[in-house]
């Protein structure tokens, strides 16, 4: 037989009753077929004739509805025959739900159908709402993803959570990750139970490899015996460095990474053993590492022992020092363990304390205060963004308050319309995710490629992975249940004969408030973004208006390292530097050129020295910066002479032992006297020498101008400079240049020609413009400010959209008041100040909250100001007039419709 | 016919079928059916709109009964204000009647 009741409910078009009745007028019609198909059955007709006869008894359903409708039609009914047709919906809605009963995937299918739906109709408002959630969960997404890749994501080696760096505390509070060798040795010596394995480590350049026919330039990590024990990680093939290989002198061992033993030997295994060249030296090959492995710090080829010797190298705070916790240590009492041999270790004098921390915090290094911060300011963009939306979103339940008044009225009960408004909002917040997603992926590319920090993972590892997705998803899902919320909660204060009477765009009172709260708190928090962004920014112009000490106008610099001929000696070197100076002052458009052993904002070359014949603290200096230059380096830069002569072209060639210091260190020494004809000692400390045989005391000649060192932020430290020519002391591998001539911008190219007609071999190193080099130096700050501004920006969007709902929603609420002024003669100008006013009291007072959350928030960002504080008056005055100027364009549109309205219009539109 | 008088024909047809008992949509359409030998046929598509106006108009109300061995039906019976009108729509329909004999001499034929 039939299923009657389902063939009615196909049939019969929804009748707009409550659904109890609609239920009974179903079955009892079903029942009406049903009898009439058994009465034919019973009397012999065939079942298909039977059923054909009874469906017959109705032959037009939209009459019977028709019919049923005008029998029936009560009070909902009213309602429901003069609600307007954009309602119509809503009413329909309530019927199919009551009529199909409760089953919980259909409902939520149907909630999403109906979610949809209402969107679709909506495309302005969807549109805002999906692009507002898709900025705030994208930008979390992209900057959450390279928090994950550095800060957060687990390091590939085994049990990464138990390696330590060690650093120490100078006594300026400046804490670094490097000790001296001796250091290291009296920690090796030292170590407590705490640690189970301590390696030193220290970047070694790169040597050239060469096997056969092929060179390959490879780079090399010095460690010693205990460095991949600490990252437990043992070769495949072959053994680590021992400790014998470690004391000066020791054999020439090499370890190679799988990927060059692949590369370079075809991944044979009798190359252990083998003698190979590097830099025309002989090395043993004693292992090869696994394939997985990569010393992410630094990805070397090769892994050489570091002889811990007495060089000046050794004496130097530039070797490293990682830490594998012992078993059931933590890193406090490793920490505290430190702390109590920290008195008895050498090369002490100008620290303070040792200490160990999580490697993966130490490899982030800078990169994770500046990433922490960005986290909070796109943090406080999303709720920004959440602000927003839950304002749309409220203004638009106020203009459907309408059709969910009818809803009540047709019986839908309070958990339904919950239900309905969490579906509604999710479905936008997942759409906004995955439109942020899209985005996030889109932005990470370009975000990881405008870093200026080396991320110490790799850009590679910086992806959109399944805890990232997470985490957006998380969001999505905690913003709309916050939406969904706040909307509902809207809708069941709301008083249901007033929405119904007053057509339902006369929110309540307390429904404005929310939304003003809701502005209010958009505007604070843009203002916190502003401002911070107005800091950054004064950091960054602080740093472009430091005196760098030099003119960095149309000057190029370059690095060439040493040449590749054996033996190198000083004379090699010098000759090979004369040579490139004499072909480079050729070059068509050069006025000048040098050498300079390291040029400014590049790197640093630190080493001791002090007055001749004075061996006490007062006269000696650790780390002061040492550059060897040629005798038109100062000229060529521009550096001003402040006192007695520069280094001259007969210094070098008859290698006179004089020098020229800067001014820092002759205000250190001389703040009262003279310092030419002052005697220094380069490399000597405390009376120490550390030179063999030692450099000869240097007669000061000439004072010139302070240079910026590595950082733009830190004053100049002490600086000697020295004639080229003379590599009695060695200082690193390579010679810089520095090229001033008029603006040529074939002038990079020439160089390279020049220098490799010369020597095919010869590589050059970071071609750059002067400007370049200081952009580069500092290019974190600029990363800073521009993605604060950018933040900034896009938050002031926010904002003003914010503002421009709500005003929008109270020129249509007074609508009628504003008629009336109009009709009593009020000048359009006091329209628009009555809504312009409305929006300015929005923004003065959520700038005033701004400026005290500000207060409490830009303490975050003091570890990156620069010459500016956090309290500063500049930022705040800035942000708040930028966001009154916005919040008067806001308001503008809609107190230009108020001015607009016409009072006939208006009073009839009660 | 007017409308109204066709409305008023089924009602006083259904009013008077339901003053001695209880009655559910089918029997009803089957009495009608049957008692006027064929000649009148009640479509279903007016007798239920016919039932829900009388009952909201309160002379007849429905309830859903189940006796031994059928199905839940819904019976339909008079009401107090129902037994009360009845009388009123005979007359009125007997005046009716009349008024049509007049017209066509029916009765006189």
């Amino acid at each position: 037989m039939p299923d009657w009741k389902e063939y009615v409910r196909e049939h019969l078009p929804p009748l707009g009753l409550n659904g109890v009745r609609e239920h009974e007028i179903v079955d009892e019609i079903a029942q009406q077929l049903e009898d009439a198909y058994s009465e034919a059955v019973v009397r012999g007709v065939s079942p298909e004739e039977a059923e054909t006869r009874a469906a017959a008894q109705i032959s037009d359903w939209a009459a019977l509805e028709q019919e049923i409708r005008r029998a029936e039609r009560p009070v909902a009914n009213e309602i429901a025959v003069r609600v307007p047709k954009n309602l119509r919906a809503a009413v329909q809605e309530e019927n199919i739900r009551k009529r199909r009963g409760g089953n919980m995937f259909a409902d939520l299918l149907h909630d999403l159908r109906y979610a949809l739906r209402l969107l679709r109709k909506n495309p302005g408002f969807t549109a805002v709402v999906v692009l507002t959630l898709a900025l705030g969960i994208g930008a979390n997404t992209a900057i959450f993803s390279i928090i994950n890749a550095v800060v957060l994501r687990p390091l590939p080696y085994s049990d990464p959570s138990r390696i330590a760096a060690l650093g120490q505390t100078a006594k300026d509070g400046e804490f670094t990750y490097a000790f001296t060798v001796p250091q290291f040795r009296f920690l090796r010596e030292n170590h407590s139970q705490t640690l189970e394995a301590i390696g030193a480590y220290r970047g070694s350049g790169t040597f050239a490899l060469k096997q056969q026919d092929k060179l390959e330039w490879v780079s090399a990590v010095s460690v010693t015996e205990d460095f991949f024990r600490v990252f437990g990680v043992s070769p495949v093939l072959g053994r680590a460095v021992q400790l014998n290989e470690t004391q000066p002198g020791g054999a020439n061992s090499v370890i190679l990474t799988d990927a060059l033993w692949r590369r370079m030997f075809g991944g044979d295994p009798g190359v252990i053993g083998q003698q190979i060249s590097l830099d025309d030296s002989p090395y043993t090959v004693v292992g090869i590492l696994p394939r997985d492995f990569k010393f992410i710090e630094n990805p070397a080829d090769i892994f050489i022992p570091l002889q811990l010797g007495n060089t000046l190298g050794d004496q130097g705070t530039n070797t490293e020092i990682a830490a594998r916790l012992a078993p059931g240590a933590d890193l406090a009492q490793a920490q505290s363990q430190l702390q109590a041999i920290f008195p008895q270790m050498p090369d002490k004098s100008s620290f303070v304390g040792v200490s160990a921390a999580p490697y993966q915090k130490a490899l982030a290094g800078d990169l994770r205060p500046n990433l922490l911060i960005l986290f909070g300011a796109v943090g406080l963009l999303l709720l920004i963004a959440c602000a927003n939306v839950a304002s749309l979103i409220l203004t638009r339940a106020s203009s459907r308050a309408r059709e969910i008044s009818i809803r009540l009225a047709l019986g839908a009960g309070r958990g339904r319309l919950l239900r309905q408004f969490l579906t509604e909002s999710s479905v936008m917040a997942v759409i906004g995710a995955g439109v942020g997603l899209l985005a996030a992926l889109w932005a990470l590319r370009s975000l990881v490629a405008a870093i200026p920090w080396d991320l110490p993972t790799g850009a590679a590892s910086v992806s959109i992975d399944g805890s990232v997705f997470a985490f957006t998803l998380g969001t999505a899902i905690l913003t709309s249940v916050f939406f969904g919320l706040a909307s509902f909660w809207q809708i069941t204060r709301m008083n249901l004969v007033n929405a119904l009477k007053e057509g339902g765009m006369n929110g309540g009172a307390s429904r404005n408030r929310v939304r003003n709260v809701l502005v209010i708190g958009e505007v604070a928090l843009s203002l916190t973004l502003l401002v911070g962004a107005a800091l950054l920014a004064q950091t960054l112009y602080n740093l472009h208006r430091e005196n760098l000490g030099f003119d960095p106008e149309n000057v190029v610099t370059f690095v060439t390292p040493y040449p590749n001929v054996r033996p190198l000696t000083p004379e090699r070197i010098w000759q090979f530097e004369q040579d490139v100076l004499a072909r480079i002052q050729s070059i068509r458009g050069v006025t000048s050129a040098a050498a300079v052993s390291v040029a400014p904002l590049t790197n640093q070359s630190n080493v001791p020295v002090q007055v001749a014949g004075m061996n006490d603290p007062k006269h000696s200096f650790g780390g002061a910066e040492i550059r060897a230059v040629t005798d038109r380096y100062f000229q060529t830069m521009r550096i001003p002479l402040l006192r007695g002569r520069e280094i001259q072209g007969d210094d070098i060639t008859t290698g006179a032992p004089i020098a020229v210091i800067n001014e820092t260190l002759a205000k250190r020494w001389w703040p009262d006297s003279n310092p030419i004809g002052q005697q220094i000692v380069i490399g000597e400390y405390l009376g120490r020498q550390l030179f063999n045989p030692p450099d000869p005391p240097r007669e000061v000649v000439g004072v010139v101008a302070d240079v910026k060192n590595v950082l733009l932020s830190r004053p100049a430290p002490p600086m000697v400079y020295i004639a080229a020519g003379n590599k009695s002391i060695q200082l690193g591998g390579s010679t810089a240049w520095v090229i001033r001539s008029a603006p040529n911008a074939e002038l990079g190219s020439a160089i390279h020609s020049t220098i490799t007609t010369m020597d095919p071999q010869q590589r050059i190193l970071r071609l750059k413009t002067m400007t370049e080099v200081i952009g580069s130096s500092i290019a974190a700050q600029r990363f800073d400010a521009l993605l604060m501004s950018l933040f900034a920006c896009v938050a002031l969007a926010l904002a003003s959209v914010g503002i421009y709902g709500v005003l929008s929603l109270f020129v249509t609420q007074r609508t009628h008041e504003i008629g009336i002024r109009i009709a009593l003669g009020a000048e359009p100008l006091q329209v628009l100040r009555l809504v312009v006013g409305q929006g300015l009291i929005l923004a003065v007072i959520g700038v005033a909250i701004g400026i005290g959350a500000a207060l409490g928030l830009t303490r975050f960002l003091t570890t990156i100001l620069y010459h500016v504080t956090a309290t500063s008056v500049a930022p705040y005055a800035i942000g708040g007039f930028a966001l009154v100027i916005v919040a008067l364009f806001a308001s503008y549109i809609p107190a230009r419709r108020a001015t607009k309205v016409d009072p006939l219009v208006a009073l009839r539109y009660e | 016919m007017q409308p109204e008088l066709k409305k008023g024909t089924a009602e006083v047809l259904i009013l008077s079928l339901l003053e001695d008992r209880a009655r559910h949509g089918y029997e009803l359409a089957k009495l009608i059916e049957k008692r006027s030998r064929g000649v009148l046929e009640f479509h279903v598509a007016s007798l239920y709109p016919m039932l829900y106006r009388l009952e909201r108009r309160g002379w007849i109300e429905g309830r859903w009964l189940e006796k031994a061995g059928h199905r839940r039906r819904r019976f339909y019976k008079l009401t107090a204000a129902g037994r009360k009108a009845l009388p009123e729509q005979r007359k009125s329909w007997r005046e009716f009647i009349r008024a049509i004999e007049r017209v066509a001499q029916v009765g006189n034929a």
